[in-house]
């Protein structure tokens, strides 16, 4: 910046005496103590929140402790296995299903191009932005009222619902970016606004929707595992009573941990193989399937002469009935997987309607509003929403200091090596595949409940997440200046320091701050399970219908906070662009 | 019907339409007789596709009348609206057709105007209309394409499909926005050959909108200039020259040696030999 102004001085002012230090614009100044203050108080969290290395001594004596009194590890019976593995996948499914279809009409109404009315427009985004807002354990908790024990309808609906938002939106917006000209055909022919989405917008965002809902199951099968522990059959579930049962129980809990990991993995590396076989769609997903699905898969993908629908010339009759070809072997063929995986997953989820005490729905319903505070204060609920920001914060401020090093040794240009470069990735990548709930369960067994497990657990997690990221981002720099400082004669570290660093840092500051934001919910969730800040009174308030109330204004209070990280990520984008 | 003097299919009077700031036409007058076979001539923004949409009732007019098949389209409510759209059929330059769905598909979407309700999937569709839409498909020869997807077709197989999907409306009127400004040479020689030749065994009055001068006159029964929103030229093909268009056009023609050098390079074609007002115009500033 400096080189570049005093270049552009007229030459008889270009003497040392003239080179003043140009002013810093105030905007920067602001956001370089914003981005201070924001480490330092991370920095204070840890301190605050008790996190001290020998506190992780302790816990790692206790850790030892616990190995050596838990029965070996062991699964479940089969039949008990695949039972559990089947509930589980089956209240995934389904409520992913439901979200999927509900999502149809919310998106219909949500986009730009397809909307019939401006305030459906906002309705619609409106609905989307609720719905991902209100955690889904916090829905399972509160639907559990309205249903018998142990049924699997509160935790298909909550998945549903919260599911809603995120594929909606992601829907919606590929909506806006198809090419209208099809639906303008459709209109200038006299089709009804329906009949231009279903003919012209629907078949076009088809891949698009079938990628987000199998990216949606996959979030999904990661976080029923936390379902489980409000309560919700499952896996999770029986995770959950095992880890009760000290220390006999362990082993077990310890065992479906492993098969959660397993089965998240395999079902990853699935989707991903539909998603980028099927839909010509590359394999999207950051985690480990996406990953191992790569690497087996370097051929070019399959698109091909596609052997046409050849219809012998036998006039128009004939031409009625459509060649089985290929292609719609295929589709068909997939199309009857879908079908049957959604029928499997009903019977899977032990889904009975019977179990729904219709009298408690609308009362269950209506108890969410208004929101209150119940016999707890404001201060209470800020002072829980301080300790839950305050986990995020020090689990990222734990994650930027870990994946800088992991991340800057697993970029291609900073690595003095490939093997390094490797290793660091894969690293990252196992990070990344672990449940934070696994994580977060096995740490709140070892160290007992409180903050410190949450802001491990958010810690390791967000190394995966964050370490990729800083690591793509330094592979994304042009390589230029490095070189010239190579040229020069810089060492590796130099030119690290002075090339590499300084340009990665306006991403690196952008990706922090959305890892704030991700740990914010995270760190909300995580504090259900280990009953630690907004989570604490989430669970107590969540289970009692006439404290619904409180759930509302926590849900609200944490949906603030995190747009207000939100706010201020977008500030700094433009601040350090 | 039996009236002495026929009454116009088409009828614009006095249409006026801005958008925003910009003006796109300026008091257009406009009558189409049935079974005329109309070109819309001008360059780029000159308003021909406006006038087009305005046809079509994809656009309301900002001022002045619009008549197509006896109604005003201003004033009809959206399910006449739509009644009226279902009887002009209409092709666009970029085909328009979903690319992911196959070719039946896409045309049997021209029969949506008559159906009642959205519909997906071919099996949604009556048999009696699939059989239709086979039979438009072979009309404009490419029966042995119908299942394919109709992104595998090339650009002037894509207008053809496009074609038929118009005709699976069963119009009285086919508006042609640019239909061959995407194509090469030999496949828009095609298509306007389709369009004249449906126009002619139908009986149907087409409004087809061109930019390229010796395309339009060796083609249509009668050429309506554009320019910058006004009609600056509406007279009969019979006879009418080059040189007359570019003069009644208000700019000086490209020498005739110009003109031939380009025709040369291009291949002597009949129609469609891509010579443009634009290019002449261009020769003409210099």
């Amino acid at each position: 910046m400096t080189a570049a102004r005093t270049t552009s001085r007229p030459p008889e002012a270009d003497t040392a005496a003239s080179l003043r230090r140009p002013r810093i614009p105030t905007s920067r100044i602001a956001g370089c103590s914003a981005v201070l203050f924001m480490l330092a108080f991370g920095v204070y969290s840890l301190t605050t929140l008790d996190f001290s290395w020998s506190n992780v001594a302790a816990s790692t004596q206790n850790a030892v402790k616990v190995f050596s009194l838990m029965d070996p590890v062991s699964l479940p019976a089969p039949p008990d296995l695949a039972y559990l593995i089947g509930l589980t996948l089956g209240i995934v499914i389904l409520g992913t299903v439901v979200a999927a279809l509900i999502s149809i009409p919310v998106s219909y109404v949500s986009a730009a191009n397809t909307t019939p009315a401006g305030w459906l427009r906002v309705l619609g985004r409106a609905i989307g932005v609720i719905t991902r807002a209100v955690p889904d354990v916090v829905l399972a908790l509160a639907f559990s009222l309205a249903f018998a024990l142990g049924s699997s309808l509160p935790g298909i609906l909550a998945i549903g619902i919260h599911s809603i938002g995120m594929i909606s939106k992601l829907f919606a917006d590929a909506i806006e970016q198809i090419d209208h000209g099809p639906q303008l055909a459709v209109r200038a022919a006299g089709g009804s606004k329906a009949q231009e989405f279903w003919s012209a917008v629907f078949p076009q965002v088809l891949p698009s929707w079938i990628a987000t809902v199998l990216h949606r199951f996959d979030i999904n099968l990661r976080g029923s595992a936390i379902l489980g522990y409000a309560g919700v059959g499952g896996l999770g579930y029986a995770m959950k009573v095992a880890f009760a049962q000290f220390p006999e129980g362990y082993g077990r809990g310890l065992g479906i941990a492993a098969v959660i990991f397993v089965l998240c993995v395999v079902l990853e590396i699935i989707s991903s193989m539909i998603r980028s076989n099927l839909l010509g769609v590359d394999a999207v997903g950051n985690g480990l399937g996406g990953r191992i699905l790569r690497a087996a898969g370097k051929r070019p993908p399959v698109r091909g002469q596609p052997p046409g629908g050849h219809v012998a010339a036998l006039g128009v009759e004939a031409a009625l009935r459509r060649p089985w070809t290929r292609a719609r072997v295929r589709n068909l063929s997939w199309a009857w997987t879908a079908v049957a995986i959604v029928v499997a997953g009903y019977w899977m989820a032990d889904v009975d309607f019977g179990q729904i005490s219709w009298n408690y729905v609308v009362p269950t319903l209506q108890s969410f509003w208004p929101p209150n505070f119940g016999s707890h204060s404001l201060d209470e609920f800020a002072q829980a929403l301080l300790v839950t920001v305050e986990v995020a914060f020090a689990s990222a401020v734990l994650s930027l200091v870990l994946s800088l090093l992991v991340g800057s040794l697993a970029a291609r240009n900073v690595a003095p090596n490939n093997a390094v470069r490797t290793t660091f990735r894969t690293i990252l990548v196992i990070f990344r595949g672990v449940p934070e709930l696994v994580l977060a369960i096995f740490l709140i067994m070892v160290t007992g409940l409180g903050n410190q497990a949450g802001v491990v657990a958010l810690a390791f997690g967000g190394v995966g997440l964050l370490g990729k990221l800083v690591a793509d981002s330094f592979e994304e720099l042009p390589p230029g200046p490095e070189r010239a400082l190579s040229a020069a004669g810089a060492t590796r570290s130099q030119r690290y320091l002075a090339a590499t660093w300084p340009r990665g840092l306006p991403s690196l500051i952008g990706n922090s701050l959305y890892l704030v934001d991700t740990n914010i919910r995270a760190a909300t969730v995580l504090g259900i399970v280990g009953g630690s800040g907004v989570g604490f009174y989430l669970t107590n308030a969540s289970t009692v219908l006439t404290l619904h109330g409180q759930v509302t204004t926590l849900v609200i209070m944490v949906f603030g906070t995190v747009l207000v990280v939100e706010g201020i990520a977008a500030w700094m984008r433009r601040v350090f662009r | 019907m039996s009236s002495p003097k026929p009454t116009p299919i088409i009828s614009v009077s006095r249409v006026t339409k801005d958008f925003g700031s910009t003006r796109a036409l300026r008091a257009v007058d406009l009558t189409v007789e049935q079974g005329e076979v109309v070109v819309l001539l001008g360059r780029s923004g000159s308003g021909k596709s406006t006038l087009l949409r305005h046809l079509d009732g994809l656009e309301r007019p900002s001022a002045g009348v619009v008549e197509v098949l006896g109604e005003d389209v201003a004033t009809l409510r959206p399910a006449a609206l739509r009644a009226l759209r279902g009887r002009v059929g209409m092709i666009f330059q970029r085909f328009e057709l979903v690319p992911s769905l196959t070719v039946l598909e896409n045309v049997l979407t021209g029969a949506l105007s008559r159906l009642r309700g959205p519909r997906l999937g071919l099996w949604a569709y009556p048999r009696s209309l699939k059989l239709l839409a086979i039979t438009h498909l072979e009309r404009v020869g490419l029966l042995e394409k119908t299942y394919q997807r109709a992104d595998q077709l090339s650009g002037g197989e894509q207008q053809r499909v496009a074609i038929a999907r118009a005709l699976m409306q069963d119009p009285r009127i086919l508006l042609a926005d640019e239909p061959v400004a995407s194509l090469d040479p030999e496949s828009s020689d095609q298509v306007m050959r389709l369009i004249r030749e449906i126009a002619a065994d139908d009986g149907l009055t087409v409004v087809c909108s061109l930019h390229q001068v010796d395309l339009a006159l060796g083609w249509g029964d009668r050429i309506v200039g554009l320019r910058h929103g006004e009609v600056v030229l509406d007279t009969t093909t019979d006879g009418l020259g080059r040189a007359e268009v570019m003069e009644i056009y208000g700019r000086v023609a490209a020498s005739t040696a110009e003109l031939t050098a380009i025709e040369t390079e291009l291949g002597a074609i009949d129609v469609g030999d891509g010579v443009s007002v634009g290019t002449a115009a261009r020769g003409g500033r210099r």
